[in-house]
């Protein structure tokens, strides 16, 4: 590589030795000025130099390449016209003298370079930092800082160890803890110690584990509340301990998921546990709804009927999975703008470095606007065929009027009855074009 | 001519046409079909110029027939109007003259009343040949006058109405600038005769619909969203001679009546007569416009204004607040779910919410499937044809319903994101997705039960959504039954409050009973979903055409530059090709401030400045 460039640099010298040939000293003189620019402007003098795409590493090289560069040029001058040899001393100490400026001032250059070298490499280590984090913000490394927390009760059943089997499997944390709610399942996350001062959070969701048994006890507590007759089931019982938690807790968000006694699904479906457990409560329909919206209301918990503990178990891992995209949906999330910016119409076409596709693009930017069918945005691209030259069009139009119905009388082609753009539409885009005024409603 | 000035809107032209209320009408429907792009526009034209050419007055609609261009149609809307018009009016009204204020000089009448149409003919000078003659050299003189003039909206119209609410709010010292379409609507109300949120029978526009026409003829600047209103520099030349001509208007209306009184042919005199300016018509033109300024917003305080207001204005005071006992809570169902039901012989979810008693009205949503309103309970007037309007206010639930095959088809079109954006949008802060689990197609669906599973999952935890989780439509119906007793219930002993969105934000969350409601008509017209486009929204979506420029990336670089325009200047301030190239290659996008880089630079960069056609 390094080779290579300094033949590319011999070129150069001589072509400007051949402009000035008479005097080897000027040519040479005038080389340095210009490594002196190439040190302090390295762009603008690439450009000059019509060496095309140099990149800033490369540059660096070229300055090592150039001592070595320097007396090969020097022979290489004088031996054609020896008879300019002879100078004389004033001629030498004017060289000197500048010579000298040429080297502080390369000196200068240097540093400053050095300095701005600095300042790439700091930055590129926040770059590097930041791309860190957000590496760690992925769903899939995120997750590593989740420890699931089993209450202990759950552990009763001998069932439940398909749940802890299922964690360790996938490899990730958990552990057995008599916390605030019981029969529940939470969620723990470990924070860098400056977010926290325990460096631990509690997530807000909360999963209730109960056996329809336990359901049915819950449901005579909301009976005997809807009542207006609290005093007896309030005080105790499994509604008695949720009330407790989210009067401590009020930011959780419980969800109650009911579990049928570990029979197999009956249709090999789970679109129809819902059905088949609520079912097996031997209430009416309106009844379990009215506790239902009970707890939803004023709980707003929300109960999930499931078969065994391998549902749990999958919604224990849903739940799981879903927190561990959360900081990363809500790190990536564009909230500026105002309008939800995924869709079919957000994918964007793919351009080459060359400019190829961006035809297509201009084409889908005119469609942006409201009722805008492909027919129109082609009979716009055909006659314009890039932003450009519809500006440069505009321009050319002296009165605000015509400009506004340029578009208007375009054929539309295409279309079983042929038709014109019309001056709606044509007032519209000469407006998205050319407005100052970015909050300038269109319809 | 001289009092061409003070003089505006089409009083002038009026005494051209016998029938100005005929041609108010007329001109009123062409407007609004303009507006809607509609063709029937050229219909009402061409019967517009029939009309214009005709120089008898026309007792009713049906008369009206004998003209070129005149259908069955157009009789019957015209019939309709003045079957409307009487029973506001009296049914001795002159239809030659507008309920209130502009009264067109007498000789231009006359859709005239059968009854007084015989007395008020001898008053005119005849409607033989000759004075057809006259008629038509003003036609033409008018013609040359309104060139000059330019547009300028009827009196009493929708237009003019809101180009003098806009102008009048303007001119108040603290004024914000502009005017939300709410707080706009009930301002220019008290100036218009058509309601400019409830369409006239038999129509499907309101008042409201001239505003497009003044946003088309420059004189108001839609901006922003949701969308604010404001006067453009020739919109304040007009208004500002609306406003002075209203108040000469108020004079020569005085003059013009007495003239009348004392049985003169009338021509409205020039100068004004000043004794005048002291009775009650005068107060309510100035004093009730000063009453208003100090209060430009607040849908609370509605200002005094206009006589034929004043009977709403005790109703006024107690805007925007509804009193336990005096609403009731009414869920409400989209249109959508009252269709394509029923066609497999499933239960259809109408019929079952019927079978299970709940009251329930079936309107257009613009988001959501389901929600809840408080409606005001208001006897019908038995006078009258429409029911009163009522005020209703949105409770904070709305329930979107997914059946498992719709969410998996949301899921791979995108509208599920989509939905759920909006949804958090709205302002209802109880957003609740009702699953239906019950899938005859489940074992087609095109997505894995894992996936499906999770993106439920993902909807409560990460957007923060209550999930309902149902069978089928039967449990779909008894939930939205229950729910909506319990919420008739939770809402029994309580006074609601109307918050203005637009005006003050959101509400706060969390409160378990919010009694701090959006009006419905609020809400709804707010969650449309191919809402007006800003500018900036389509540079921002125009941006996003490009492989790899996301959201994020199109909202740093509209930071910098906030219109094609901006963006296209910075290029031609830029002094080389390759600066222009490198322009945008350091803005940072995103929370975490990452650069944009070379590569999307140049690409923004050759789609903008490539002077020849793009490859």
């Amino acid at each position: 590589m390094s080779v290579k460039r300094v033949q590319t640099w011999e070129l150069s010298d001589s072509e400007s030795e051949s402009d000035s040939e008479g005097n080897p000293k000027r040519a040479y003189t005038h080389v340095s000025v210009k490594d002196g620019n190439t040190l302090s402007v390295p762009q603008i003098t690439e450009a000059r130099l019509g060496h095309g795409m140099r990149s800033d590493a490369i540059i660096v090289l070229e300055e090592d390449a150039k001592d070595a560069l320097k007396p090969s040029k020097r022979t290489e001058t004088n031996t054609p016209s020896p008879g300019k040899k002879r100078r004389s001393r004033d001629e030498v100490d004017t060289d000197r003298a500048r010579a000298e400026e040429k080297k502080a001032e390369r000196e200068r250059a240097k540093k400053e370079r050095e300095k701005k070298k600095e300042e790439k490499k700091q930055e590129q280590q926040q770059r590097k930092e930041a791309a860190e984090r957000l590496k760690s913000y992925r769903p899939e490394n995120y997750v590593k800082c989740l420890t699931v927390r089993i209450h202990p009760v759950l552990l009763q059943d001998g069932n439940s160890d398909v749940l802890s089997e299922t964690l360790s499997e996938l490899e990730w944390k958990s552990c057995i803890e008599p916390h605030s709610l019981t029969h529940s399942i939470t969620w723990k996350r470990s924070v860098p110690q400056e977010e926290a001062e325990d460096g631990e959070v509690e997530e807000e969701q909360v999963l209730m584990v109960i056996s329809l048994y336990e359901f049915m006890d819950v449901v005579q507590s909301v009976k005997q509340v809807l009542k207006g007759d609290s005093s007896r089931h309030e005080k105790s019982g499994l509604l008695a301990a949720l009330s407790d938690h989210l009067n401590t807790h009020t930011e959780s968000v419980v969800t109650m998921l009911v579990m049928g006694s570990g029979q197999h699904r009956k249709r090999g479906s789970w679109y129809h546990s819902h059905g088949d457990l609520r079912s097996q409560l031997g209430m009416q329909d309106v009844e379990i709804e009215e506790v239902l919206v009970y707890l939803e209301l004023y709980k707003s918990v929300c109960v999930h009927f499931l078969y065994n503990w391998k549902e749990v178990t999958d919604q224990v891992c849903t739940y799981t999975k879903a927190l561990s995209k959360r900081p990363f949906k809500a790190l990536s999330e564009c909230t500026e703008l105002g309008f939800c910016v995924d869709g079919s119409w957000a994918g964007g076409t793919r351009v080459e470095r060359d400019g190829k596709g961006l035809a297509e693009v201009w084409g889908r930017q005119i469609q942006q606007l409201n009722r805008v069918s492909p027919a129109v945005a082609t009979a716009v691209t055909s006659a314009y065929p890039s932003p450009q030259l519809l500006l440069q069009a505009y321009e050319k139009l002296d009165s605000e009027k015509e400009r506004r119905a340029l578009l208007a009388d375009l054929t539309v082609k295409g279309m079983v009855k042929e038709r014109r753009v019309g001056p709606e539409f044509s007032a519209r885009i000469y407006r998205v074009l050319t407005t100052e005024n970015t909050q300038l409603v269109l319809d | 001519m001289s009092s061409e000035l003070v003089r505006l809107g089409r009083k002038r032209a009026l005494p051209s046409c016998p029938n100005p209320l005929f041609l108010e009408w007329l001109t009123e429907l062409r407007d609004q079909a303009a507006e809607k792009g509609l063709k029937t526009q050229y219909v009402y034209q061409k019967a517009l110029s029939s009309l214009k050419k005709y120089p008898l007055p026309l007792n009713n609609g049906k008369e009206a027939k004998i003209l070129q261009n005149f259908g069955d149609g157009i009789c019957k809307i015209l019939d309709d109007r003045l079957e409307k018009y009487y029973r506001v009016n009296g049914p001795d009204a002159p239809i030659h003259s507008l309920p209130s204020g502009v009264q067109a000089s007498g000789h231009c009448s006359t859709n005239l009343d059968p009854s007084k149409a015989s007395s008020n003919t001898q008053e005119l000078p005849g409607t033989s040949g000759g004075d057809h003659k006259t008629q038509k050299g003003e036609v033409r003189r008018e013609k040359g006058a309104r060139k000059k003039r330019g547009y300028v909206p009827q009196k009493r119209s929708g237009g003019h109405a809101v180009l003098l609410t806009l102008y009048r709010h303007s001119q108040v010292p603290d004024s914000k600038g502009f005017m939300f379409k709410n707080e706009l609507q009930t301002e220019s109300q008290p100036l218009c005769d058509k309601s400019f949120t409830v369409p006239d029978l038999g129509s499907k526009y309101t008042a409201w619909a001239s505003v497009g026409t003044l946003i088309q003829r420059d004189l108001v600047l839609k901006t922003h969203n949701p969308a604010r209103y404001s006067l453009t520099e020739l919109g304040l030349v007009v208004a500002e001679q609306l406003e002075s001509g209203e108040r000469e208007e108020k004079n020569d209306q005085k003059v013009e009546e007495e003239k009348r009184e004392g049985g003169e042919a009338v021509e409205c005199p020039d100068t004004v007569d000043l004794t005048l300016d002291d009775d009650d018509h005068d107060d309510e033109g100035v004093s009730g416009r000063l009453a208003k300024r100090p209060s430009p917003v607040g849908p609370t305080e509605e200002s005094p204004t206009e006589e034929s207001q004043a009977v709403e204005h005790g109703e006024a005071a107690a805007r925007g607040i509804l009193l336990p006992g005096c609403y009731e809570i009414i869920l409400c169902v989209d249109f959508i779910e009252t269709t394509g039901g029923n066609t497999a012989g499933k239960p259809d979810l109408v019929t079952e919410l019927q079978k299970n008693g709940v009251t329930f009205d079936i309107r257009k949503l613009n988001v959501g499937d389901f929600l809840w309103v408080a409606r005001e309970q208001v006897a019908p007037d038995p006078g009258q044809l429409r029911p009163p309007t009522v005020r209703e206010l949105v409770l904070d639930y709305i329930i979107e319903r997914k059946r498992m095959d719709d969410l998996c088809g949301s899921i791979i079109d995108g509208r599920f994101r989509e939905q759920k954006f909006r949804l958090k949008r709205c302002g209802l802060h109880k957003p609740i997705y009702l699953v239906e689990e019950h899938g005859s197609a489940a074992a087609h669906l095109s997505l894995p039960e894992s996936t499906l599973q999770q993106a439920i999952a993902n909807t409560q935890v990460v957007d923060g959504f209550f999930v309902k989780r149902v069978q089928d439509v039967k449990e779909s119906a008894a939930y939205l039954t229950i729910m909506t007793r319990y919420l008739q219930k939770l809402y029994t002993n309580r006074t609601l409050h109307c918050r203005s969105r637009e005006l003050e934000g959101d509400g706060p969350r969390g409160a378990q009973v919010s009694c701090s409601l959006m009006s419905f008509t609020e809400f709804n017209h707010g969650a449309v979903k191919s809402k007006c486009q800003t500018v900036r929204e389509v540079f921002a979506r125009q941006l996003m055409q490009i492989s790899g420029l996301s959201g994020d990336k199109a909202a740093a670089i509209l930071e910098h530059y906030n219109t094609v325009n901006s963006l296209v200047r910075a290029y031609g301030q830029c002094a080389s090709e390759a600066q222009k190239e490198k322009l945008l290659s350091s803005i940072r996008y995103g929370k975490l401030k990452r650069n944009l880089g070379p590569a999307l630079s140049r690409t923004v960069y050759q789609l903008y400045c490539t002077k020849g056609p793009l490859s």
